[in-house]
């Protein structure tokens, strides 16, 4: 990631992004149309009724201008922000983004930053006490649930705090159609939350961990931290000030890969939970044929991911004094 | 550390539980004055398109949205037709029409009143803008001697009229409908507005939820719950167990669970089949005798104990439901039997490899099978039918490849004819047989991937294309008597099995929630959200 660009130095850099960016739209517009099927097929094909002949020549209509307008005119419409008409939901495509992005960025974002945060924090100070009993616990702990799928975690957590205990909800993103407002409302949302975020929570957790045990116990055995140790640093300071800096590195490489594959891993999670984010609006493009919404979603979270990992080689440099050469 | 990680965990309990104990009374069950406050539906999908006549998606869950809205002339409930906007209603058969008298109370969301001209109006626009479910094209003309009558003069003969026309076609309300050329793009707030027991408030796409509230003016009483909400929850059960919903369909393995827990549970009749569907339009598939070999070799009760733990029914070789008045129990039948599926096999001219497979003049009998979670009532379901399906081809000597592949890939290869076999499923197996002409005829099923379009059976379709035509209830029945035995005899696709549907919902709001014999409206849609459950007695 590192090695190339700097000896690039910036343009070269940006340049690179902008080749991934293009080879992201050429996607974005040519795999859906990939996808066997059209939006009639997956409409109407078991449907109790059939389309009168005036609606089906309109749809099909439809359905050939998408196709036949072709990759110059899907640019065009997408530096012009015009993205197209959703051909299920009878909405600009801009517009449904938008609605669904908030609760994806509300679910994944909190995972993903609790998890990193919690994960780092405890593989720190569990590599400090290496072969303690919380250690040994914590490892094997971490190692289980790194095996358990969100699928699995997510139906357990259901069964358990939904379907047994009642104590949080089966679905949604908040109670719909109610009368809460400010923090009822608010308290409202972590309730409905609770659940998807705690099972991405359990799933990104152990990785974070044991990535940062296995940084520490590295950076714990440097020279350098023997200088610290000897200069009277207190081990708090040992500890975070001078090993765990350097273990923090591979954990930040690891935030920016595992965002490319985030909302893949949530659509289980929307899925099951059934939460109204980006995931659940794919599914539901993608078994509907609906291929304006399908490349503008898919669109949208590849041109984010590039973004962030542009943002993290950034970060990156800041983080490590030896890749500022 | 180890206390501020104790701390942490302290103040995380005590959030959970602060939020568990906010929302536990958060749901009162009925208002101050003893009326229904609220009452949540769930399904898995959510989004079945705005809930007007021409916008809500062609399945059965989009239309019953619609219809909290927009009434019809008559409607069905336990027992059968009853009225609805038609508070009688009486047939001519010399004059090939049918009188209705609609009820005098009838008011549209906006207070005006519902009169003879609405009806006359709405079928006039739905022969020049037919939507998805009402083609009213048996329909010659619609006379309105006073406010409160209609008079609807059949252009020829058809028998389904009250249950697919009279009690499918939603009355529009003229004053709003008449100023409107492109009803499909029509989305004006006008749009929602019609005659039935519950307003439209709102609707979410992305979340997949619809509001109702109940129509004070209506004309068979207020409705009994003041708010009706639809929301997606994929988990059925802990959605009805922590009280987010009232209403929704549950797995059947579930009822025992959800009996225990106080809910109700309700189940259906065997409306809905899964079917195998055959190519019969490509060799060997298109040979009869081949065709029944396939059904010998299937073992119906074997599918539904290792595919569905045992919950469902073998389905009848007729296609018609055997819960229906019409069944025809005497039709051909063919009983799990892998000799006779060999013997008939041979009987074509094919011969047994070193492996067990047949071939013909070197050729080896290869078919591909397709499988996809076929949604079922409208609710996606994943199940193990190809597998056991290919098993038992398999023991009677036919090699299988089975092909897993999402629905609509799927259905876009069946509706091309890319197929061999292919497991699919469709309802209405007890609604008017008048739905045995679009699963089985060419012309009638072109669109729809569940139907069989098959033509080559003469004296099929023409019996099914008469039978539409007859008015004499007795005849009609040996007709349709006919049909499933012929349909049995050629097996254009073989039905495997009835699925149980099943529902739960919570008794304390009061409602008795059904299913509809034959299938809410003429459609025969399989599930238990009739509007007549909320309407006073």
């Amino acid at each position: 990631m590192d090695t190339g660009s700097r000896s690039q130095g910036l343009p070269g850099l940006c340049a690179a992004y902008l080749l991934a960016a293009l080879a992201l739209l050429y996607l974005s517009y040519r795999l859906p149309r990939l996808l066997p099927g059209d939006f009639l097929t997956a409409l109407y094909s078991g449907a109790e009724a059939s389309l009168p002949p005036e609606l089906k020549e309109a749809y099909r209509n439809q359905a050939e201008a998408l196709i036949t307008r072709g990759f110059v005119g899907y640019l065009n419409d997408f530096f012009t922000l015009d993205w197209g008409r959703s051909l299920a939901f009878r909405k600009p495509v801009r517009e449904l983004i938008f609605t669904a992005l908030p609760w994806t960025l509300l679910l994944l974002g909190s995972a993903h930053l609790l998890s990193t945060l919690v994960g780092f924090f405890a593989g720190v100070e569990s590599a400090w006490r290496k072969g303690s009993l919380p250690d040994r616990l914590g490892v094997s702990l971490m190692t289980i649930l790194e095996g358990i799928p969100e699928i699995g975690s997510g139906v357990l957590l259901l069964l358990v705090f939904s379907l047994s205990l009642g104590w949080f909800p089966a679905a949604g993103a908040e109670t719909v159609y109610s009368d809460f407002t400010g923090w009822q409302r608010f308290l409202d949302v972590l309730h409905h939350l609770a659940l998807p975020l705690g099972t991405l929570f359990l799933a990104y957790l152990p990785g974070n961990f044991l990535l940062s045990r296995a940084g520490m116990l590295y950076a714990i055995n440097a020279p350098y931290m023997l200088t610290a140790k000897a200069k009277g640093n207190s081990p708090l300071r040992q500890r975070y000030l001078h090993a765990a800096r350097n273990a923090l590195l591979p954990v930040v490489t690891r935030f920016g890969v595992r965002l490319a594959s985030l909302l893949t891993r949530a659509l289980t999670v929307e899925a099951l939970y059934s939460y109204p984010g980006l995931g659940s609006l794919l599914c539901n493009a993608i078994a509907l044929r609906d291929l304006p919404l399908i490349s503008g979603i898919v669109l949208v979270t590849s041109l984010a991911v590039l973004s962030i990992t542009l943002i993290l080689e950034f970060a990156y440099q800041k983080l490590d004094p030896r890749l500022r050469a | 550390m180890t206390n501020t990680v104790h701390r942490f965990l302290c103040l995380l309990t005590g959030l959970l539980m602060l939020l568990c104990t906010v929302f536990e009374t958060s749901s009162p069950v009925l208002a101050a004055s003893g009326r229904i406050k609220e009452l949540r539906i769930a399904d898995s999908r959510g989004d079945w398109g705005p809930p007007t006549p021409y916008q809500h998606y062609p399945r059965g869950p989009g239309y019953l949205r619609a219809a909290w809205i927009f009434d019809t002339l008559i409607w069905k409930d336990h027992n059968g037709l009853v009225p609805a906007l038609a508070e009688s209603w009486s047939f001519d058969p010399s004059a090939m029409r049918y009188i209705f008298k609609l009820n005098p109370r009838a008011r549209w969301h906006d207070g005006r009143p519902v009169t003879s001209s609405d009806v006359a109006f709405t079928i006039e626009y739905f022969k020049k803008h037919p939507s998805s479910w009402c083609k009213p094209q048996w329909i010659s003309a619609a006379q309105t001697p006073d406010e409160r009558t209609v008079i609807i003069t059949l252009a020829e003969p058809y028998a389904p009229f009250l249950e697919t026309i009279a009690g499918v076609m939603p009355i529009l309300p003229r004053h709003i409908w008449e100023r409107v050329s492109d009803p499909q793009n029509f989305m004006a707030p006008e749009a929602f507005i019609g005659s039935g027991p519950y307003m439209f408030k709102d609707f979410d796409r992305t979340r997949g939820s619809y509001l109702y509230e109940a129509f004070d003016g209506y004309y068979q009483g207020r409705p009994l719950a003041d708010r009706l909400i639809y929301l997606r929850a994929g988990a059925s059960l802990p959605a009805l167990l922590s009280k987010e919903a009232d209403l929704a369909d549950i797995q059947p393995d579930m009822a025992a669970a959800a009996k225990q827990r106080g809910l109700v549970v309700i189940k259906n009749e065997h409306g809905w089949n899964k079917k195998l569907m055959l190519n019969h339009t490509r060799e060997p598939l298109n040979s009869k005798i081949f065709r029944q070999a396939l059904a010998y070799a299937l073992d119906q009760e074997e599918i539904i104990a290792k595919a569905h733990r045992g919950f469902g029914l073998p389905a009848s070789y007729g296609l018609l439901s055997v819960d229906h008045d019409l069944y025809n129990p005497a039709i051909p039948s063919y009983p799990h039997d892998t000799q006779k599926a060999r013997q008939l096999i041979e009987s074509l001219g094919y011969e047994r490899d070193e492996e067990g497979f047949y071939a013909k003049n070197g050729q080896p009998l290869h078919l591909e099978l397709l499988a996809s979670a076929v949604s079922l009532g409208g609710q996606n379901a994943s199940d193990r039918d190809g597998e056991v399906v290919k098993k038992q081809f398999e023991e009677a000597g036919i090699r299988i490849k089975l092909v897993a592949m999402e629905q609509t890939a799927a259905d876009s290869l069946i509706k091309n004819w890319q197929f061999d076999l292919a497991v699919s499923g469709h309802g209405g197996l007890t609604g008017d047989p008048a739905g045995l002409n679009e699963y089985i005829l060419p012309e009638e099923g072109a669109d729809n991937v569940n139907s069989a379009r098959f033509g080559a059976n003469a004296e099929l379709t023409t019996l099914l294309r008469e039978q539409i035509r007859e008015m004499d209830p007795e005849k009609r029945k040996q007709m349709i008597f006919a049909v499933q035995e012929l349909y049995a005899e050629e097996l254009p696709a073989i039905s495997l099995y009835y699925p149980e549907f099943t529902a739960a919902y919570a008794p304390e709001k009061g409602v008795a929630w059904f299913y509809t014999k034959g299938g809410v409206s003429g459609r025969g849609i399989p599930l238990p959200q009739n509007k007549m459950a909320l309407i006073p007695r």
